[in-house]
Order: C-alpha cells, then structure tokens, then sequence
C-alpha cells in the first residue's frame, strides 16, 4: 500500500513537522508498520521534460561521447536540441527524459548550457538515479514510445506535479486493517513525532427541504451481515474531471482518476480505509436499497464489464429483485455513475467480513474495497468517511446534499471493554517493571483510552478502528511493541527437559543413513518432492496409487513422487550434461502412495535411493579403475543395510521398467520387499538417458529397515586361540546361487565354523561347460582351545558330503 | 684387577664408538669380546682366582662384557644407518605434485542437510529434542489448530497445497507442535525440522522448502527467554551479531516478531550492500508468544502455562552461511554446487 508523506502530515496536529522520511520509516518499522520502501515523488523535478533523440553522432573530440539532437514535439521542423552524451544504452528514436537548462537535479546537481570538449550542450539526457526516481544509474531511464513529447516527466511518471513529496510502500500484516489508511497510518506515525492525530472540523449540513427518507428507503435483512449503512442522497452533480489536488493525490499512489464522483469516493477510501459506493439515482428504480444475502444462484455483470455467477450466501446490494452491487467487493454495471449523472446515493457501509473474503476469494476479485472489507468493518469510520465525501461533494463539485442522511445504526457504534491484568502483560513480555500508568500512556498515543481499576488492572476501552484487538493477549501485543520490543531483556532459560523424551529414533535413523552413504563417498542430493506425471511415465512408476496435487505450480510439479529415482536420474541428465562423469548420488526423503487406511489417505514412506555411474572411482593417473555393475550396487546397499541395521538380506529376481532385467534384484528382508537393486535397464539409458556410461541405482524402505535398527554394539571378547583357515574349491552347475552353497557350508560345517567368504568364482577352460567353480575360504575358531587337525577335517568332511549329496558339486584339489 | 677393568671398559667404549667402519668394528669385536679377546681371556683367569673372589669377579666381568656388546651394537646399527642414508639420497624422487589417490571417493552432505544438523546441535545443547510429523496433514493441523481458521486473512500469508481438502502439503512445521503437545503434557521443549510446501515459484521462492520451528512451553516463559534462545541460536550460528526483533504477525503466536540479524557482509552499515539491499538487516525468522487460542486447542492452560516458538528456513540459513545467492540451486543438484560440501 502506498501513502504519500504530504497526505499524511495533514492529519498532524502539529504542523511544522520536520522529519526525515528514512528516519520515519525505520521508526514504524520497528513499531511492527512495515515500511518496504520509499520513493521520491516526482513532483519537484520541474524543468525535466519528456524527449525523443533524433540523430546521434560520435562525439569529434571523445570516443566515449556522443552528441545527440533531441526534440520536444512530433511536429515536423520541431527544434533540435544538441545534447552531449556519455551512456551508451541510446538509439536514435529512443524517448527519455532531458532534464533542460535551469535545472536543479537531487544532489543540487544544477542544469546548464555548457560546452563538452568543444560541443555545446544544452541540457542532460538523464537515468533513473539522476533524477532520483529509481536506484538504476547504469544506463538512461528509457520511458515508454507513446510518452507525449514536451511533457513533463512528473506527470508521465504520475507524479503530484506541483510539490515535493515521499511515498512509503507499506507492507502490512494482515491483522492491522487499521492501517489501510492515511488517518491509520497517522495515527501509528503521530507518536513517533512527538505530536498528535488532528481532530476533524465538524461538518455542517442544513437540513433540506427534503428528507432523504422521502426519496429512498434502506432495508438491511441481517444486521449481522450489514451492522451499519449509511446512504446519503445527492443532486445538482455535474460528471467531470475532479480538480488537480484530488487527481495528484490518487496518481501519488497509483490511483488512476476517473471523474469527480469515483475520485472522491476513492480519495475518501484512501483517507479512512471506508470505501464507498455511488450508484446512480435514476437507476435505483424501486426506490428502495435493501442489503441482503442471496437466496440462489445468478448471473450479474459488474462495473468493470465482467459476469460473475451470483452464489446462495453472498452478500448483495438489491433494487427490489434486481442486485445492483456485490457488496464491498464491486458495484454493478446497472447502476454505475454515467457521463449524464446528476444525482447519486452514496452509499458508506460495514460489512461481515468473512462473507466478503468467502465471495470474493470464490470469484478471485481482489478490488481495493474487498481488500479492507475482507478484513474488518469500523463502523465510526462508516460514518466520518460519509461525511467528509460529502462535504467534498459539496465544497468542491457543488452538490446539494440531503440531510440528515440515512444511517441503520444511528444510535452509534458500541464500544467495548477489555479488563487488561497488568500481571498477564509482565509474565508475557518479560517486563517485570512494567507500570499500569505506563501501560495505559503507550496506549493512549495511538487513541487507545484506558482507566486503572485497581493497582494491576487496567479497564481499557477498545476503539472502533482496532477491530483486531478482541482479546487480553491482543493488548499484551500492543503494549509490547509500543513499548518497544528492544527494551525487553533476553534471558537463556533453564532446560525443562523431561526424561520422557519425544521419539528422535526416525529422524535419527534418516540421518544415520545420509552419514553412512556420505562416508561412502556419495554426494547427497535434494529433489522436489513432486514431479511430473511424464516423468513417472518415462522410468516407469506410473501407478494407481499416485497421489496428485489439486492445484499445482504446473504440469512439472503434480505428482507425488512413489520413488526418488526418477529425481536421481534428472539429477544425473543434468549433470552428464555439464560435462560431468562417474557420479555417485543418494537422496533420503519421503515417498508418497495412496493408502485409503491412512488419516490423509496418503502413506509417507521414508526412502532413501542412490545412483552410481561410470568408474568406481574417478580417473587417476595410476591406472585404470573398475566400471560400476550390479555388485557394486549390491556391495553398496549391503554396506548400508550392515551399517543400520542387524538383519541379512535377500536378494531375489525382480522384474520392474527402471531396473535390467537380468542385471537387477528384489531386496527381501525376510518376507518383506524392502526395495530394489541393480543396473538401469537399457532401454531407459538409450531412449529417456541417452547414456551408454554403466548406471546402478537402488532404493530402499527405511521405515521397514528402521524397525531392525542397529541400537548399539554388543562387545564379544577375541578367542585367545589360534584360528585355521581352510580353502575349498567346488564345480557346480551354473544355475546354483552361491549363497545356497554358503548357507549349506555353513549348515554342515558346525559350530567351530566361523566364516565362510568366496574368493573365486570362475567359468572356462578346465570346467565343463554349464559348470562353475566357486572358491571358499572357511576360517574355524574355538574361544576356548587350539583346534585339533581332525576336528577341522570332519567338519571338512561333512561340507563336502553335503555339497555332493545336494548340488552334486566336486570338490577341485 | 678392579681398576683394570674400569680401564679396559671406558678405553671399549671410547674406541667402539668412534670406530669410523663396519671393518674397524669387527676388529675391535674381536679384540674385546673375540674367541682371544681381552674380556675372553680375563674370563679364562677367573678359575685362578679363590672361590670367594672368583664369585665377585666373575659378576663384575660379566658387567663388562655386557656393556661392551651394547656399545658395539650400537655402533653397529648407527654404522649401518648411515649406509641406508646414503643409499637412500641417491635413491631417484617421487613426483610429489602428483594427485594423491585412496581408494574411498569422498562424499557430501547437501548444504541444507548441514545447516540442519548444526542448528538441532546447537539447539539439543539447551535441552531442545528433535520433533517430527508428516508432510502431508490435515487443515486441522496446519491452519485451524494453530489458530487460522477458515476464511481468516492470514491464510494468504502461505499459499497451500492441496491433495483434496481438508488434505494438504503442510505450509509450515507448525503441526508438528500441535501434534507433540496433544501428545505430552508441559513442560515441552522441541524442535521440528523438515520440508515445508508452498505455492510459490520465481528468483526467491521454491515450493519446497525446509524448516526448523522450535516450541518452548512452561509455567513463566516469557519473550524474553524467546529473545535469550534466539541470541544464543544465532551466535553459534553465525558468531556474536546484534539482533533486532520487529513486530510483526501470525495466527499462532502474540506477541509476534520478525527476527533480523545484523548483515554479516557490511556489518549493518548498509552502504551498497548487496546482501541486505543496503537495510543493513538480513530478515532470518519469525517467532513470538504461542497464543493462547493454540494452547486451547491442544488441551492446555493457558493461564497456566506460556510458551515461544519460532521458524526459520534452512535454505535461507545455508544461503547466508555459505554465501548461496540463488535460492533455485539448492535443487538442481549441480554437482559442481553439492562437491562444495565435502567437509
């Protein structure tokens, strides 16, 4: 929101304020009035006039200057002007501000004819900086091809033409819809600058020959949907241009005029956050108004041309049947003020706000009235704004007014009472010193009146204007920030820690994962958690149980993902893509499936996944390293797995579109699917990859995992034997695995057997074809002897009696 | 023969260590504890001598001999130690400017991973214990309980995600809170890391996010131990540096406060400074009093009990920390950005 420093000093009961604008701005800052940003108005860059370049040439004397002729009128013959310049980012045709002779640019930088290295100069081309209206000093402003040439650059730049000005860009929270004003903002800045709000001239009106009764009536249906409407009656109207000073206030802030009638009752809107309405007279044609909640629904065409469907609930502005006005949202077509129009009702009302956030957030209109009407009503504002349009009406565009006016809460606005306990303030804000009287003095310099009930009490009366304030925890706030939330002291509290700790264990858990991967030399990566339903598609995990986004970003964005890898793989096409090779990536973060048995329908499955590709390692000088394949892969996940947790794994035939068919496996733990492993199938690393580099990749379920977790170490002490390590060679059909002869050595070998690892496993000449070798190495241990030669070699015994019996294999010697 | 003996050791000792070659050595070897040598023969006498005496001789020649083995030992090893030298410097150099290589590659931890980690540290030093809920709640979590009703403006303050409503993408990890709090009775003390969602994409957001809320509940907690954790936070973080604390809004806390930090690249002096848009404040967090509606909500007494809370976004933390200026690369997963968190 935009309010202009000159608007606001008007409602100053002072009015020799000097201040210092940045100084104001950081001071409401810090009382929680955010000022974002503050602009130079315009308004006192007189002699800076719009024009258009018609010629550049080199300059003869200096390479790094131009001289330009620049004109101030399209007419044909329109006199040149020469003009030095030294920006490079001109061409001939260009318009751009010239600031002219006599000239005084901010800086007190003064404009005068002037001869540059032997060229006169008549002036300067200007950028954004040097006439202070933007930071950008690099190059010239280059203003819009149709700015009217000759024109002063404040009015193009909407600027208030005759004063200087400052403009704070305000960035409000949403519960200070106090502030949507100037009065608002005032009444937050008087304080800061040691004066006061300046109370409004009372308005006189004669009361006229009619009564505003006697030519319209108002009906509210709810009072709870409309607590107060005032409609005033005004004729003799002439529809024209408002005069200067209405327009220059609506341009500072970036209000385009319209005429008379629309100017004032957007002027009054910026002054007292109470937007008002005009409808035409003429157009209201049962004479009545009647304020009321639609029954059903219906088509109605606003002011600005567009057809909204009219929805059960909202709140609207009736002629009889026929709605004339969304209300505090946008009036209608139907009754809007005309070129012809003489008379108007203007119509000054509150309204529930919820009902206007509900209706206008469904028909996605955000005006400047259902942005202060969707926040709250002040009901005295109702009033004063009506009034004072009124008085500008008359004082100004010589309206005859009706009086009295019609007002359905003429009784007044209720105040209410809060019982502030000043204990409540101390505990909250830390102030143990705080005073009730000091309390009540913050207060009292925004238009906050309280009175002390008893010593700890104050009995504060809650204004109109602050419909935020409902609670004592609302009056704490106030008093902490008036008071200054620096001056509270900071104090670093004991640990109230109890031994029932929250269970960390799946946090933790996430994070060890990271960490063991991490020391494996992965890289660890982030991706969005959702992708695009195309991505899905292309590796494969297009599924019944996506879940999708209701309103995503865009189409790249709409899928939850089911598993990290498809983010891994665009990770590494980036990569590959910038020239990048043997990369070693891991993800941990969530997966999400359908699940009709959870409370959000959706399942969250903690997951982490890796990719490797190319080399083991990188290239060095020393040799050759090792492509990555499925045992990588494998090694890496079993690396993992031994590191979490105590359990084995499986490691089964798996069948999925990411994954090569006869190079990948299903991870088992138990009975359990745990995740998957393997070399990425080829066709996805030819067609989605464009790839031949080797790439493995696996995921796994950490929360299954989790529930094995690895809680601690268990010490066994060392055998203070001698152990005897033995080799064993077997040739069995291809199709044996090798973990059944392991299980089965280790089933036969006994309880002396302590290790079984292969170390060879070999195909070709000297095995027949179909056959392999594998080679074990078997290491036996006793913790409470030296083993005997025959113990081992019965236990050696009966492991190759059992391979023979069940694989049929042949010990090699 | 006493003095004799004291003679012939000290005379051993001076001339074995100076012998000047392994040749010299063996000769002085010989010469002292040879087959013939001076100690040999002194040994042979011994049977010469009365049994009381030989006894004590016998011992004190012995002594002898031991330390005259040592000290040719000695020698021994220092002559041979430098042959080994002077082989060795003609021995040809490596070429020490050569990569090194082990065979372990070295990983990383994404930057946010990093920032997370030492911030929970920082804060399970005070007594904070890690939180966690998912990230996909119910409206009841994310908004209603926290005092955000339907309709209420502050809803635009996050635009949301939605699967189906009530079912959303959280906003915030403010659930988090709700849900440990219907869980525990005060006193509480949690952190709740993890990714937050929003509708927002250009130069300075992403749709995803991570955050850390921390919650404070117990009989007098007041700002001020919100301002004491938020200083001690911070200085860990990013060294001792001025704080301010700016009133500010949300649904879920009164009091509430922008949390800045004085900007750690011009030191608040604002001048050109790029980091902090010449304000000389780097915005780092909300935070303020849990209101007293969300006590309400979970059960409990408001009169009884007060509490703080406060967010941050880790990607904006990690930025600061790291110097990160586009906030869009946290995700690209650029390895050339994720090789830089090596360490």
């Amino acid at each position: 929101m935009l309010v202009s420093l000159n608007w606001l000093k008007e409602h100053f009961a002072k009015t020799d304020i000097k201040l210092d604008p940045r100084e104001l701005a950081d001071k409401l800052t810090m009382r929680g009035v955010h000022v974002a940003g503050i602009k130079r108005s315009t308004g006192s860059l007189t002699n800076v006039v719009v024009g258009k370049i018609l010629q550049i040439e080199k300059h003869p004397n200096a390479d790094r200057l131009r001289v330009t002729q620049v004109v101030f009128s399209e007419e044909e013959g329109a006199e040149k002007h020469q003009i030095v310049c030294g920006a490079s980012n001109i061409a001939e045709g260009d318009i751009v501000p010239i600031a002219l002779p006599g000239c005084v640019l901010p800086g007190d930088f003064a404009i005068k004819i002037s001869t540059i290295r032997g060229v006169e100069s008549r002036g300067m081309i200007c950028s954004g900086k040097e006439l202070g209206v933007s930071e950008d000093g690099e190059g010239i402003l280059q203003l819009p091809k149709h700015a009217v040439l000759g024109q002063p650059l404040s009015k193009l730049l909407g600027g208030n033409g005759s004063a200087e000005d400052t403009i704070f860009e305000f960035e409000l929270t949403p519960n200070r819809h106090d502030c949507m004003s100037v009065i608002g903002i005032a009444r937050e800045a008087a304080p800061l600058l040691k004066t006061t709000l300046k109370e409004p001239k009372p308005a006189k009106f004669k009361a006229g020959a009619h009564r505003t009764s006697s030519i319209i009536k108002v009906e509210v249906d709810d009072a709870a949907l409309c607590p107060r409407y005032i409609a005033r009656v005004m004729d003799g109207l002439k529809v024209q241009e408002s005069p200067d000073w209405i327009k220059e206030r609506l341009e500072a802030v970036g209000i385009k005029p319209i005429n008379n009638i629309v100017d004032v009752t957007n002027y009054i809107m910026l002054e007292f956050g109470q937007p008002l309405h005009a409808f035409d007279l003429r157009r209201i044609e049962s004479g009545s108004i009647r304020v009321g909640a639609a029954k059903e629904q219906r088509d109605f065409t606003l002011l600005n041309g567009d057809t909204v469907q009219i929805e059960p609930g909202d709140i609207i502005i009736w002629d009889g049947e026929r709605p004339i006005a969304l209300a505090g949202i946008m009036g209608g077509l139907n009754s809007q003020i005309e070129d012809n129009t003489t008379s108007i009702v203007l119509e000054s009302a509150g309204f529930d706000p919820i009902q206007i956030r509900r209706t206008a957030k469904r028909l996605g209109i955000v005006s400047e009235s259902s942005k202060r009407f969707e926040k709250a009503s002040d009901l005295a504002a109702v009033a004063a704004a009506s009034e004072k349009a009124a008085v500008i009406l008359r004082d100004s565009m010589g309206a005859n007014v009706y009086h009295p006016p019609i007002d359905t809460n003429e009784y007044g606005v209720k105040e209410h009472v809060l019982a502030v306990d000043m204990r409540e303030v101390r505990k909250i804000t830390g102030l143990p010193n705080l005073s009730a009287e000091h309390a009540a003095d913050l207060l009292d310099s925004i238009g906050i009146s309280s009175h002390k009930k008893s010593p700890n009490v104050l009995s504060v009366r809650l204004p109109s204007f602050r419909q935020d304030l409902k609670s004592t925890i609302d009056l704490v706030e106030e008093v902490a920030r008036l008071n200054g939330y620096e001056h509270i002291p900071q104090n670093l509290p004991l640990s109230v820690a109890t031994y029932d700790r929250l269970d960390e264990s799946s946090f933790e858990f996430e994070n060890r994962a990271k960490h063991v991967l991490f020391n494996l030399g992965l890289k660890e990566a982030i991706n969005y958690s959702f992708i695009s339903e195309d991505l899905c598609k292309a590796y494969g995990f297009l599924n019944d149980n996506l879940v999708r986004l209701k309103n995503p970003l865009s189409e790249e964005m709409k899928v939850l993902r089911t598993s990290l890898l498809p983010g891994l793989l665009q990770n590494y096409l980036y990569n590959i893509n910038r020239k990048a090779a043997d990369l070693k990536l891991f993800e941990v973060g969530k997966t999400f499936f359908f699940d009709p048995n959870e409370e959000t329908k959706v399942k969250e499955v903690p997951t982490v996944a890796g990719l490797i590709s190319g080399h083991h390692l990188n290239p060095h000088w020393s040799g050759k390293s090792k492509e990555v394949d499925f045992y990588h892969a494998k090694g890496l996940v079993e690396i993992l797995v031994r590191q979490l947790t105590t359990v084995y794994l499986n490691f089964e035939p798996i069948n999925i579109p990411v994954l090569h068919p006869k190079r990948s496996a299903l991870i088992k733990l138990g009975l359990k699917e745990v995740g998957f492993v393997g070399e990425v199938h080829p066709h996805i690393k030819d067609s989605v990859l464009e790839t031949s580099e080797p790439l493995v990749v696996f995921e796994i379920n950490l929360e299954v995992l989790r529930k094995y977790a690895r809680s601690g170490v268990r010490y066994k002490a060392p055998s203070k034997f001698p152990g005897v390590e033995l080799d064993l060679a077997f040739v069995v059909d291809q199709t044996v695995s090798a973990q059944s002869l392991v299980d089965s050595i280790k089933h036969a070998g006994g309880q002396l057997l302590s290790e079984v690892s292969i170390f060879d496993v070999y195909q070709g000449e000297h095995i027949p074809a179909n056959k392999k070798s594998l080679a074990f190495r078997l290491n036996f241990l006793s913790s409470d002897r030296t083993l005997q030669e025959t113990e081992v070699n019965a236990s050696k015994d009966g492991i190759v009696k059992a391979l023979t019996e069940k694989f049929q294999a042949q010990l090699r010697s | 023969m006493n003095d004799n003996l004291e003679s012939i050791l000290s005379e051993a000792k001076t001339n074995v260590s100076a012998a000047p070659s392994k040749e010299e050595l063996e000769r002085l070897r010989v010469h002292y504890v040879g087959k013939k040598g001076v100690i040999t023969s002194l040994l042979h006498q011994l049977k010469d001598l009365p049994a009381e005496k030989r006894k004590e001789m016998g011992a004190k020649l012995n002594d002898v001999k031991t330390n005259v083995e040592k000290v040719l030992k000695l020698r021994q090893s220092e002559l041979g130690r430098k042959d080994l030298e002077e082989q060795l410097s003609k021995a040809p150099a490596l070429d020490l400017s050569l990569p090194g290589q082990y065979s372990a590659a070295s990983g990383s931890l994404h930057p946010v991973t990093r920032v997370m980690e030492e911030f929970i540290q920082i804060m399970k030093r005070i007594g904070f214990s890690v939180a966690t809920g998912p990230e996909v709640e119910l409206d009841y979590y994310n908004f209603e309980a926290l005092n955000t009703p339907e309709h209420h403006p502050a809803r635009d303050m996050q635009d949301t995600f939605y699967i189906e409503p009530p079912v959303l993408l959280r906003s915030h990890t403010s659930p988090v809170q709700i849900r440990a709090m219907k869980n525990k009775k005060p006193p509480l003390q949690i952190i709740a890391p993890g990714k937050v969602y929003r509708s927002d994409y250009d130069m300075t957001h992403v749709p995803m996010f991570h955050q850390i809320e921390g919650l404070m509940v117990d009989e007098h907690i007041s700002f001020a131990e919100l301002k004491g954790v938020l200083h001690y936070l911070v200085k860990d973080l990013f060294g001792a540096r001025p704080l301010r604390f700016r009133p500010s809004y949300f649904p879920f806390t009164e009091p509430s406060a922008e949390v800045d930090m004085q900007c750690i690249s011009c030191r608040g002096s604002g001048k050109e400074c790029r980091v902090c848009k010449s304000t000389g404040w780097l915005e780092i967090g909300g935070c303020g009093m849990v209101h007293p509606n969300v006590f309400r909500h979970v059960g409990y007494d408001p009169d009884q009990v007060s509490g703080f809370a406060f967010g941050m976004g880790m990607e904006r933390i990690a930025m600061l920390k790291y110097g990160i200026d586009d906030i869009r690369s946290f995700f690209e997963n650029d390895l050339r950005m994720l090789e830089q968190f090596s360490c």
